[in-house]
């Protein structure tokens, strides 16, 4: 546990005008979770909150500090006053840190980072439990809660590199449905520059019922290449090789192809009641939170 | 339209080579940049459907490549300089004519105007365009096509290269009517009348390249000809040549004759502004022998003469000893002919007019004449002669031998025997027996007429000789004045009593014609010859010789004596041989006992010349200058002897002509500097080629689209 938090980094990350702005949002669950703690959230749990929830009848041996005395005036028969429980929310936040991520001006993984520690940072704000990790440590997750973590948080993410190799988007998802088997939110920052494929990692998300965000996010220079001549182009991950001699053509292929990956990747989280959102890697953090994200219903 | 191809396979295989090697270029020396990308899965698919192409993958829509591949196609296009053989358009036509006579191995060009005129056809040969076809033409004193029109520019070449310079005269007509007539196909006729031309006439340029000495020439055979003449040589070339070498022996009532002298005579020039001085020597066989200072003028002509004291036989030449352009025309050849006389057999039974004509000076150095009576046939001596060759002719006066000799005859009213006069000829209607020439046979040898009628009835009738009976009196219309015997004749004075009508075989002549029919006729009969003569001088009767025409006493008989017995028995009376210019042909007046003879050149080769169907010897190859020797088989000393001398006034006048006379109008020499198109598309090629690499270069190292 890191006693000492960065600041320094963490400002990196979020400025403390930007922090202001956060604690002000929250996440929305477009489901609603069985907590382990009391919270905020609403809970399917009936449980002590100022909220009324139902009635039902009064069964021997229940607390009858529930018992509706004006119902039984009228009726002369016991109903007992349900209400409904708060309980917390599971935000958890996966970031993709292959090598693929560390392109663009800024790179994506940096603002990566940014998204994850600006939604993290709204989770401890609202006592939600916030969970956080890379594709290569999905299956040791930072877990942790309340406004004071923050910092903690933060470091984590500044710290965090890409790294490689890193083990599939598909592995990374597996080892994490394995170790967290709560439900919640999951946030998926990722470009989705993965030649496995990403279905199989979503679809595991999926059957385990929770809400699915899914940031796909890209680089200028992914969405509008730079590159001239005869050219042989590297894969940074695998060292793939293609021979490629950049003509307009050519450019205007890539990027229907481009088109064509995101509008099934949309699709697709689509058909599964996944929340897609694209994002650039060079849009500011702000505007992005502010309006895109809460556009898109992430946040509110 | 057929497409002219100018290319061998192994060139249009390398040609076709390009295009291909282009584009391994591409695949094989692209050098890429290497670019490093978050993931090449797009980009993967992105190029995924060009794969499907796999060998024209990696080709892609390259634009710079199409462009390049075009170029290239075009460059090779413009090499193998496209052109049609359409009818539309065709290329210039060219018509090289080069001079080579002799005025042309002048040196006052260096090596010679020949050598300087082929330099200058080979130019314009290069020079011309692709298109163009041309031909090549030799010309002296006769034409000769080296090369027909082509466009094949080695072939035109190697003809130039070919030709060889000749010692003949210049005629150039020949020439310009060859190259009119290959240039300008002729037409041609059909059966309704029509003429219809064979070919579009096109318009020819005819580059002569002559020093000009060739006399005016004819506009009208230059037909559609545009005539360039491109002259070789010096202008002001000076030159002193021979004109004309002759021996003759003095009248014989003069001093000299008597001391068996010849004279020699040369006729000198000098051509140009200086006069020369200079030494004229004389060689007999190559022996030096006399020379004389000779002073020549300017322009003007001198005479020189040497008196030769005992030469009989040999070849003279004389020498100009002066150094200058055209050494062919220095030398000069004349021969004394051998000492020859003919033999000669005179059978008669008394003709005066005959044996006077025989006894003439001419027919004396002529001939060696033996004369005999009528007995002499039936005479071992005759018999032995006469099959042996030993005489050159034998004259029958009035008679026939039992079978003809091996030698030429002359019949002079008698009948050859049988194994030439086979068939009587047909007796006409009323005509008395007497008329039969049996019965005018004279009564030695006439046997053998009646003897084998039969003998050769299986002859044509055309190879045979037929008679007529006689016939009288006979008034002759027409002599043959084309025939050496007959050429000189005058008959028209003379009266015949009686005349046998003379029809020789097909390959013989008439020489004389009379109301009767022909009188007089020769044939040839292998080496030899016969002629007849169908009438009498004088003919024997019971009661002596009679009369039978008044020719004998006219002018014309020994002419025709003369006549009969050189042409016939091949005599020879003049002591200088006979001359004739380089390339033009010689008749040799030859002895009929031989079928052959040789002929040494001056070079010393010898040829062999046959007896021509007419049964003359004609020799043709007098292309050096020289004297020729004619020998026969089995005689150590010549029989002949004859010089080709090139005496000409206009091949030793080296003055180069700055126009062409042509009747009314003349042609300006051309400029020395030919316009011709010069190919620079080579040039522009090569430029072409290394702007393409330049710009592959820059392509594979460019920055930006």
């Amino acid at each position: 546990m890191a006693s000492n938090p960065p600041v320094s980094t963490s400002q990196a990350l979020l400025s403390p005008e930007m922090m202001a702005k956060l604690e002000r949002m929250e996440l929305v669950s477009r489901k609603i979770f069985r907590g382990r703690m009391k919270g905020e959230r609403r809970s399917k749990r009936k449980g002590q909150s100022v909220e009324f929830a139902d009635f039902r009848n009064y069964v021997a041996g229940d607390d009858l500090r529930f018992i509706d005395w004006n119902l039984f005036a009228r009726l002369d028969r016991l109903y007992l006053k349900i209400f409904l429980e708060e309980e917390d929310l599971h935000v958890y936040t996966l970031v993709d840190d292959s090598l693929s991520m560390d392109f663009g001006t800024p790179t994506k993984f940096l603002t990566a980072k940014r998204i994850a520690a600006a939604l993290g940072y709204i989770g401890l704000c609202r006592g939600d439990r916030v969970s956080v990790s890379t594709f290569s440590k999905a299956a040791s997750p930072m877990v942790v809660r309340g406004r004071s973590s923050s910092y903690r948080l933060l470091g984590q993410l500044q710290d965090a590199t890409c790294q490689n190799p890193t083990p599939s988007m598909e592995e990374s998802v597996r080892r994490f449905c394995l170790k967290n088997t709560g439900k919640g939110i999951v946030i998926l920052i990722t470009d989705l520059m993965n030649k496995t494929g990403y279905e199989t990692a979503l679809k595991m998300l999926v059957a385990r019922e929770m809400d699915i965000y899914l940031i796909h996010i890209l680089s200028p220079e992914e969405l509008q290449p730079k590159l001239t001549g005869d050219l042989k182009l590297t894969d940074c991950e695998d060292d793939d090789m293609r021979e490629v001699s950049i003509s307009a053509s050519l450019l205007q292929r890539y990027r229907l192809t481009l088109d064509a990956f995101i509008e099934s990747a949309r699709s697709f989280c689509n058909r599964r009641s996944i929340a897609y959102v694209s994002v650039r890697s060079d849009q500011e953090i702000d505007p992005l939170l502010n309006e895109y994200l809460r556009s898109r219903g992430l946040v509110r | 339209m057929t497409w002219i191809n100018m290319l061998s396979p192994l060139q249009w295989a390398l040609l076709l080579a390009i295009p291909p090697a282009i584009l391994s270029l591409y695949f094989l020396k692209l050098k890429r940049q290497q670019a490093v990308v978050p993931s090449t899965m797009l980009w993967k698919r992105a190029i995924e459907d060009l794969h499907v192409n796999s060998i024209w993958q990696k080709l892609r829509k390259n634009l710079l490549l199409y462009l390049q591949l075009l170029f290239v196609g075009l460059l090779i296009l413009a090499c193998l300089r496209p052109g049609w053989s359409g009818m539309n358009r065709v290329g210039e036509r060219r018509i090289y004519i080069i001079d080579h006579s002799a005025s042309m191995q002048a040196t006052d060009n260096n090596p010679s105007r020949l050598d300087v005129a082929k330099d200058k056809a080979l130019k314009l040969i290069k020079d011309a365009a692709s298109n163009d076809s041309a031909m090549v033409i030799a010309t002296s004193d006769r034409a000769s096509v080296e090369q027909g029109f082509t466009n094949n520019r080695s072939l035109l070449e190697n003809a130039v290269k070919r030709i060889e310079p000749t010692s003949q005269l210049t005629d150039v007509s020949e020439a310009f009517r060859v190259a009119a007539g290959l240039a300008n196909p002729g037409r041609v006729s059909f059966e309704d009348n029509v003429d219809i031309q064979t070919a579009e006439a096109v318009p020819a340029t005819v580059y002569f390249l002559s020093d000009g000495a060739v006399g005016e020439l004819n506009e009208a055979e230059f037909g559609q000809l545009k005539i360039e003449y491109v002259p070789i040589g010096d202008a002001e070339t000076q030159n002193a040549g021979i004109l004309s070498f002759a021996i003759q022996r003095p009248e014989s009532d003069s001093a000299l004759a008597k001391t068996g002298a010849i004279s020699a005579f040369a006729r000198l020039i000098q051509h140009g502004s200086d006069p020369v001085e200079c030494t004229a020597s004389l060689y007999l066989d190559d022996t030096f022998i006399d020379a004389k200072k000779v002073k020549l003028l300017a322009g003007e002509e001198t005479g020189i003469q040497f008196d030769l004291e005992g030469i009989e036989s040999g070849g003279l030449k004389l020498q100009l000893d002066h150094s200058d352009a055209l050494p062919l025309d220095n030398v000069a050849y004349a021969a004394i002919r051998p000492d020859r006389q003919v033999s000669i057999l005179v059978i008669t039974p008394g003709n005066n007019a005959l044996e006077t004509a025989l006894g003439t000076q001419r027919v004396m150095q002529l001939a060696n004449i033996q004369i005999e009576p009528l007995s002499h046939l039936a005479t071992q001596e005759y018999q032995t002669n006469s099959s042996q060759a030993k005489y050159d002719l034998i004259i029958y006066d009035s008679c026939s031998p039992d079978k003809m000799p091996s030698a030429s005859t002359l019949f002079i009213g008698g009948l050859p025997p049988a194994d030439i006069q086979p068939k009587e000829p047909e007796q006409p209607a009323g005509e008395p027996t007497t008329g039969d020439p049996v019965a005018s046979q004279p009564q030695t040898g006439a046997t053998a007429t009646t003897s084998q009628p039969n003998a050769q009835s299986a002859k044509p009738e055309q190879d045979q000789w037929a008679f007529g009976n006689p016939t009288g009196p006979v008034i002759v219309l027409d002599v043959n004045r084309s025939h050496p015997i007959s050429q000189y004749l005058e008959m028209s004075a003379v009266g015949i009593v009686e005349s046998r009508s003379v029809k020789p075989p097909a390959s013989g002549s008439v020489l004389m014609i009379a109301d009767i029919g022909p009188i007089f006729a020769v044939a040839p009969r292998g080496p030899f010859q016969d002629a007849v003569l169908g009438f009498d001088i004088v003919r024997p009767t019971q009661d002596g010789l009679e009369i039978n025409s008044d020719w004998g006493i006219k002018r014309s008989f020994p002419v025709f004596v003369f006549a009969a017995v050189e042409q016939l028995a091949g005599g020879v009376t003049e002591a200088s041989a006979p001359t004739v210019q380089p390339g033009m042909p010689i008749q040799l007046m030859l002895s009929n006992r031989f079928k052959s003879y040789q002929i040494i050149d001056p070079s010393g080769k010898t040829q062999t010349i046959d007896r021509g169907p007419d049964g003359r010897f004609l020799y043709t190859r007098t292309d050096q200058l020289g004297v020729y020797e004619v020998r026969a088989e089995g005689l150590e000393e010549p029989v002949e002897r004859f010089c080709v001398n090139l005496f000409s006034n206009r091949e030793s006048n080296l003055k180069v002509g700055l126009e062409l006379k042509t009747g009314s109008e003349s042609i300006a020499a051309t400029s020395n500097t030919i316009r011709a198109r010069q190919e620079t598309w080579r040039w522009l090629l090569l430029l072409a080629l290394g702007l393409l690499m330049l710009e592959w270069i820059v392509f594979n190292r460019r920055i930006f689209i």
